[in-house]
């Protein structure tokens, strides 16, 4: 009987070799978020996570809707022989969900600022330090709330007081259930972010982080689209400085190989690590027929840029395919030296705050200031250009127009029929270089249409029923 | 010292011998077929004297006086006591252990008689499985079991399968049934490593009796699979097969021949690129007139165009994408048992061509099985096997990368080359033939299994196991965009990328069985604890410009650009147990129970129990039975209790911020998951009312079950607004059910004069539905939604009404039900009963046998599902895809009004493009003549003389004959491998489902 002493003793050894500690597991590329900010590097990371966040937002301007702003514009046409993307949008048959990537990934990167404007006090660190740390918080948290008001509703000179759009979240509490806020309160949160951003943020982080040049730039942008053009005015001028960096003609075309950073205010990098062709991608892909382009440049639009423009060469290439001519958007062929289609996504130029000022000099009957920025931008982009004189509806016209060309594939030109009340007109015209070829289906949206306002997703209208769909989609 | 001790033991022993009065007993030990049983141990009960028989089974022992029975015992043998008496020759039959014993089924951490069994178990013996062309066996167990039901993921060879126990389970979290290996749990890919033959065999545990033993992992059924024990006298076999398979077509459509394809290009107005430089070229050469077009030549030169561009063109675009594939199997076992030791042993060499061009698998793997009765009261053993796995994997993509897609894509007309040898890169500017030369994606996979385990007898009826099991997987992946290459030319770099992982389970089981029969009680216990850890690490290196297609290592490119790695862990403790108790084998009872403690779970949640009572009534044994001649077995059995289930990411209850997120080439941090401190199992309570039937002397065998399984808890995200940053957390919320009925009858039809006919077949139906949702009505995957009362994912499109007889143009239903011309995403419906789920699948199994043939042959048969049939689409609505091929339904579009049917005018823009409607959506109802064979075993004594056992020649066919209304393959599993989706719901390019045919023989020496 006593060797059942010794396997009872065994058993029990056995039996008990199990600790409940074992059961305490941690992933290995996570912390916990209670951990997330003790130190200034903390900071430092979860800030370039937020920048991090707008380079991987499918839907803002390193991803998809780098190239759905310009679809549904009159600037391209959908080309027969590509893959035929994003016709929903060229069609203008957006629905609840097709519009959820760029609500939920700004939302993502807004939860991003607010942890950090929520934590950065508790973090044993300099003014400085915090500071400039808020500044480019508050800057990115307003940046996106923007581009959001943009898509989501009603442009602010056109919309009055009963005119909602998306809320304004300054909070990283998970349990919300936020309602929509009028157009005006938005524009009223977001010009106080970028005011107070304005003196904490830094004057250099460099371009691929924000600085304060850009935060006034994006300023002068906001009072643009508030019709505040003396605001706009004078963001811009501190934007800009005394004599504008405007890259001029031999430069301009390395911008978009990213060889330099003259005129860039601020712009998402895309390292060779991150390999990131999205924007590429979005307009052609090379392949043994030549470029296959997904949507080429509108037969009417292409005829705008002149031969001595510079822009014409680094956006446009006319080429085959298939044995077929069609004029190929080239603007995002990529890096010098990197895969086709990798490159920096540019946010903001100084080209687009000079712009914005001239057009709010005009407005605001200074025409003199409008013209001498238009002078100052064609002269850098036009070879041979000699100074003209413009005047009335013809300088602004002038300025719509270099506007366009100046931000063509940008994704401005839509927002910018959307602000100032005109319709989208397309051409008629057909795919190809000589304008044959088949037509878009729809060639036009009246201005003032339910479809210049985007709908919100689905996704978020079933579960918050706080938030209500943007009228004209009744689904 | 010890020397003369021994010695005078020795000498006292050969004392007593010769004092005590003795006899010699001879005799032979022979199975039943009469072969000599060599080893088998012969003792003289009561006492220490024994021996051992010799090669040709003779033993001879001396009996004392005082001996009066011999003991008879070999490993798979019954043991036998034989009454002395005055006898001198005892000859003894000796009959194996399994037909002695009845049908044994292993269960939770034990073996038990068939019979005694209460729980709805179903076994698959491994002769089932065994010699099948079909290398991802998973998806041979298609139709074996009532109540499980097994999608192959699609045609590659090894390839997974999605096998469903009693209906889906679950939403979020898988709904795999847990897959046990000689007490390891594994995962599927390990699993199909596993060579099928090896496999002795699959218990499927279907209810809470059964499973609730395996607890938190148990919700979705557990398939118990064992390995292959030596049995009996030595046995040498080898067997090799050999087979071809192609790609399926698709059924009930008709791909378009090069002339059909052009005329239909001409109806439409298109002119190709190839006819485009052809007409200028004609021009140049003067043969057309300047600003001749395709549209203003005359017929018979249009003609002459399409035959000069169809000359070029292959015979078959099929033959070239999908090429006849080649299979061969070599395997070699030694099996077999002698006193102490049993032991099974197997080499298995398979080489097998995928149908798509460029693809194979194959496995090279070894097992051996070793039991050793080191003692009277300790027994020890090992199951062994390593398998090596390498194919190239195929890209599975809706383009023209993948060659089964390139079949759709590809117009007839093209040729497969250029004139200058190259490859034509096609109208989809990509060749896969060049694809596959040139972007191989080699995986090479290894595997090991082993268990241990130590087995005591601490008293006669008390037994302490502990075992030791490990299942360590490596994958090495290389991933060669090859300088060169087309797609390298694309991208604009060439790369490769070396990927793998290490994958290790390994599992501490210490169990301690209590069985003991006290008159007519009787009672068995089962006490054990167990640990589980799992271990993943991966690694992912990338490496650009390579000077070299030949060079391959990536020391050999200049710039690095991806060096990562990951890991993640996961652990279960648990303690369980189970009592059985019967009385008189005739009223049954079980009850089991088990604790887990899961690190996936939140703190506040991290421990659960699960439980469950079953009960049966033989009612046979009852007195009044006795009379009724008719019935032959009559068993009532019933249980109810739970099961959870664990199968989600690892640290889903933590919230954390990632690191592995960086920022022009810095490193950042991002919040990644909201915590949940509550999360916990999904629970399944499961009601299960089953009873078995025997007629005419079981002559007819019946089985049937209902079953009622309700998931509770579901694993499933809980939405948050997306305003947070967050669109969800993983939490408990929400309830599904799966009710239905599960029925098998088999028998002899004939059974006269060595001719045998048995018949059998299954039927299972179920019927899911959601019973409960934090929100209803959600969307869930592929234009489908979660509704309540309705099954998972059922289908939420617009409808599709006619195409309009006046205009040609398609009409549509809107919301209210009235047609419209204009198409809109928010004329969605739910499609109510439509889901990809199977309603009912079973199979009809027939087998034919007469003096050594046999012909067996099975049906496998499953419906009740609908398919958004995308390929259908693609092959049909020339109106979008003209410049592809196309099925010859394409020509029934609309052409002056009047025509009723079902595509509109191909010339008018305005209908160009394709939408999302249920015209799309099909049933997937079909029977499958999945798999014949034809067999002849050569009888014993023919082949005696030359010291073979048997012959066994045969021929196969799998999927020889499928019956459906589907357009296409009706089998969908993954919509494709690279975009996986709901099982069932999408048919995208997904690896081809094969037919096969192949023959080979089975020696046994």
């Amino acid at each position: 009987m006593k060797k059942i002493y010794v396997y009872l003793a065994l058993i029990a050894v056995l039996f008990s070799a199990c600790k409940k500690k074992n059961l305490d597991l941690f992933p290995y590329n996570q912390i916990e978020t209670s951990q997330a900010f003790n130190t200034e590097t903390d900071v430092n990371l979860a800030l370039g996570g937020a920048y991090s966040g707008l380079r991987g937002m499918g839907n803002y301007k390193q991803g998809e809707w780098n190239i759905v702003y310009e679809v549904i514009s009159d600037n391209v046409i959908i080309n027969e022989q590509g893959r035929l993307s994003q016709q929903v949008f060229h069609n203008w048959q957006y629905k609840g969900n097709a519009t959820v990537g760029l609500f939920s990934q700004a939302y993502s990167v807004i939860r991003r600022t607010n942890a950090i404007l929520e934590n950065i006090d508790n973090v044993p660190s300099t003014p400085t330090f915090v500071n400039n740390v808020k500044g480019q918080a508050l800057a990115l948290r307003a940046l996106l709330h923007f581009e959001m008001a943009r898509v989501y509703s009603k442009t602010f000179n056109l919309a009055t007081n009963a005119d909602s759009t998306v809320p304004f979240i300054t909070t990283t509490d998970p349990t919300i259930l936020p309602a929509k806020i009028s157009v005006k309160e938005m524009y009223d949160k977001i010009v106080l972010d970028l005011t107070t951003a304005e003196p904490l943020i830094a004057t250099s982080n460099g371009v691929g982080r924000l600085n304060r040049a850009a935060v006034q730039g994006i300023l002068s942008k906001v009072y643009l689209y508030m019709g505040d053009w003396p605001k706009a005015i004078a963001s811009a001028t501190s934007a800009l400085g005394a004599t504008p960096n405007l890259p001029n003609i031999a430069t301009f075309p390395s911008i978009w190989t990213d060889a330099t950073e003259t005129g860039v205010l601020f712009k998402t990098k895309n390292t060779l690590l991150d390999n990131s062709n999205t924007l590429g991608v979005n307009y052609y892909q090379t392949v043994a027929g030549g470029i296959r382009s997904e949507y080429n440049v509108d037969y009417d639009f292409y005829q705008l840029f002149a031969n001595n423009d510079v822009r014409k060469s680094s956006y446009t290439l006319q080429a085959a395919y298939n044995g077929t001519n069609y004029n190929h958007v080239v603007k995002y062929a990529g890096k010098t030296g990197f895969p086709a289609g990798v490159l920096d996504a540019k946010i903001l130029r100084t080209a687009e705050v000079l712009l914005n000022r001239a057009e709010a000099y005009y407005r605001n009957n200074n025409e003199a200031a409008a013209l001498a920025d238009l002078v100052l931008l064609k002269t850098n982009r036009y070879t041979g250009y000699v100074a003209e004189v413009l005047a009335g509806t013809a300088l602004l016209n002038e300025i719509m127009l270099q506007r366009r060309l100046e931000l063509a594939f940008e994704g401005e030109r839509f927002f910018d029929l959307k602000r100032w009340g005109m319709a989208v007109t397309r051409s008629g015209k057909g795919d190809k270089a000589d304008g044959t070829g088949t037509p878009s289906i729809f060639q036009s949206i009246p201005a003032g249409d339910y479809r210049f306002n985007f709908p919100l997703p689905d996704s978020e209208l079933n579960f918050n029923k706080n938030l209500k769909q943007v009228p004209g989609y009744n689904n | 010292m010890r020397k003369i001790v021994s010695m005078t033991c020795m000498l006292l022993l050969c004392i007593m011998q010769v004092v005590a009065q003795e006899k010699t007993v001879t005799g032979k030990v022979t199975d039943e077929s009469g072969a000599p049983i060599p080893n088998a141990s012969v003792i003289v009960k009561g006492t220490s004297i024994g021996t051992t028989t010799k090669t040709d089974g003779t033993f001879s022992i001396s009996v004392p006086s005082t001996g009066k029975v011999l003991v008879f015992s070999s490993i798979g043998m019954t043991s036998m006591e034989v009454n002395i008496g005055s006898k001198s020759v005892i000859n003894q039959t000796m009959t194996s252990e399994n037909k002695a014993l009845e049908e044994v089924v292993v269960v939770g951490y034990q073996t038990v008689r068939r019979k005694d069994v209460i729980g709805a178990v179903t076994s698959v013996a491994g002769k089932e499985i065994a010699q099948k062309p079909i290398v991802n066996f998973t998806q041979l167990l298609q139709g074996k079991a009532p109540g499980m039901n097994v999608i192959g993921e699609g045609g590659r060879p090894g390839a997974g399968a999605f096998i469903r126990i009693r209906g889906v389970g679950s939403i979020n979290a898988s709904s795999e049934p847990l897959i046990i290996v000689d007490g390891i749990q594994i995962a599927s890919t390990a699993f199909a490593q596993l060579n099928p033959n090896d496999i002795e065999d699959i218990s499927v545990l279907k209810d809470a009796s059964a499973s609730a033993i395996y607890g938190s992992r148990a919700a979705n059924g557990v398939l118990v699979v064992t390995t292959k024990r030596g049995r009996g006298k030595p046995e040498v076999r080898y067997s090799f097969q050999y087979g071809q398979s192609d790609a399926l077509d698709p059924l009930n459509v008709t791909f378009m021949t090069a002339q059909q394809k052009l005329q239909y290009e001409f109806e439409r107005g298109y002119t190709n690129p190839y006819l485009s430089s052809l007409i200028s070229r004609n021009i140049t050469a003067g043969n057309l007139p300047a600003g001749s077009t395709l549209f203003n030549i005359n017929a018979q030169q249009r003609q002459s165009l399409h035959d000069s561009l169809i000359s070029k063109a292959p015979k078959s675009w099929k033959d070239v994408l999908l090429p006849t594939a080649q299979m061969k199997q070599h395997e070699v076992s030694i099996s077999g048992s002698g006193d102490k030791f049993r032991y099974y042993m197997s080499l298995n060499k398979s080489d097998n061509e995928g149908v798509m061009y460029g693809s194979y698998y194959n496995r090279t793997g070894g097992r051996l099985n070793v039991e050793y009765q080191a003692t009277d009261w300790f027994k020890t053993g090992v199951n062994l096997a390593l398998s090596h796995s390498k194919e190239d994997l195929k890209r599975e993509l809706y383009n023209s990368q993948s060659s089964y897609t390139a079949w759709y894509l590809t117009n007839p007309y093209e040729p497969v080359r250029n004139a200058n040898g190259t490859y034509n890169l096609t109208m989809q500017g990509f060749s896969p033939l060049e694809g596959a030369d040139n972007n191989p994606n080699v995986l090479d996979r290894i595997s090991t299994y082993a268990t241990l385990f130590g087995e005591v007898k601490i008293m006669p009826d008390l037994f302490f196991k502990t075992q030791l099991g490990s299942n360590y997987n490596t994958l090495k992946g290389e991933s060669y965009l090859k300088p060169g290459s087309n797609l390298a030319a694309i991208l604009g770099y060439n790369q490769k990328n070396d990927y793998g992982n290490f994958d290790w389970t390994y599992v501490i089981t210490n169990t301690l069985n209590y069985k003991k029969s006290i008159q007519k009680h009787n009672i068995g216990v089962l006490l054990g604890q167990e640990f589980n850890k799992n271990k993943f690490y991966s690694y992912s290196l990338t490496s650009r410009n390579f000077a070299s297609a030949s060079l391959t290592t990536l020391e050999n490119a200049s710039t690095p650009t991806v060096a990562t790695t990951s890991r993640a862990d996961w652990a279960l403790i648990s303690y369980f147990a189970n009592a059985s108790y019967d009385f008189d084998k005739k009223y049954f009872l079980s009850v089991s129970g088990r604790n887990d403690g899961s690190s996936r779970f939140g703190v506040n949640n991290r421990y659960a129990n699960f439980w469950s009572v079953g009960a049966a009534w033989d009612v046979m044994q009852e007195q009044f039975m006795a009379n009724v001649p008719v019935i032959s077995t009559l068993k009532l059995k019933g249980s109810y209790g739970t099961g959870g289930n664990n199968n989600i990411g690892n640290y889903e209850a933590q919230g954390t911020y990632a690191l592995n997120v960086r920022y022009n080439d810095l490193p950042a941090a991002a919040p990644a998951r909201l915590p949940n401190p509550n999360l916990t199992w999904e629970t399944n309570r499961t009601l299960d009312i089953g009873t078995e039937i025997g007629l005419f002397k079981n002559r007819l065998n019946i089985t049937a079950d209902y079953f009622v399984r309700k998931t509770e808890d579901l694993l499933y995200s809980i939405n948050v607004s997306q305003t947070t940053g967050f669109g969800s957390y993983t939490g408990n919320i929400g309830n599904l059910e799966n009710k239905g009925i599960e029925l098998s009858v088999g028998g002899d039809v004939i059974r006269k004069g060595g001719l045998v006919w048995n018949v059998s077949a299954n039927y299972t139906f179920v019927d899911n539905k959601v019973t409960s949702l934090y929100s209803d009505n959600v969307p869930f995957g592929f234009n489908s939604r979660l509704k309540v009362g309705q099954p998972i994912g059922t289908y939420f499109m617009t409808r599709w009404a006619e195409i309009n007889p006046q205009n040609g143009k398609n009409v549509y239903y809107n919301l209210s039900g009235a047609k419209t011309e204009t198409y809109s995403a928010g004329d969605a419906v739910l499609l109510e009963g439509k889901s990809p789920n199977v309603k009912y699948f079973g199979s009809i199994n027939t087998s034919l046998s007469y003096k050594g043939f046999d012909l067996s042959a099975q049906f496998y048969y499953s419906g009740g599902n609908y398919i958004y049939n995308f390929q259908y689409t693609r092959g049909a609505y020339g109106q979008s895809f003209f410049n592809t091929q196309l099925y010859t339904d394409a020509f029934n579009y609309w052409k002056k009004p009047g025509d009723v049917v079902k595509f509109p005018n191909i010339t008018d823009a305005s209908q160009a493009t394709n939408y999302t409607t249920d015209l799309w959506l099909e049933k997937g109802d079909y029977i499958a003549l999945r798999d014949v064979t034809l067999s002849y075993t050569t009888k014993q004594d023919l082949l005696s003389k030359i010291k073979v056992k048997s012959v066994r020649l045969f021929v196969q066919g799998t999927n020889l004959w499928i019956g459906t209304k589907f357009k296409g393959v009706p089998e969908v599993g993954q919509s494709n491998r690279e975009s996986a989706g709901y099982p069932g719901q999408l048919s995208l390019f997904a690896y081809p489902q094969t037919r096969a045919v192949t023959m080979g023989f089975d020696i046994r020496f």
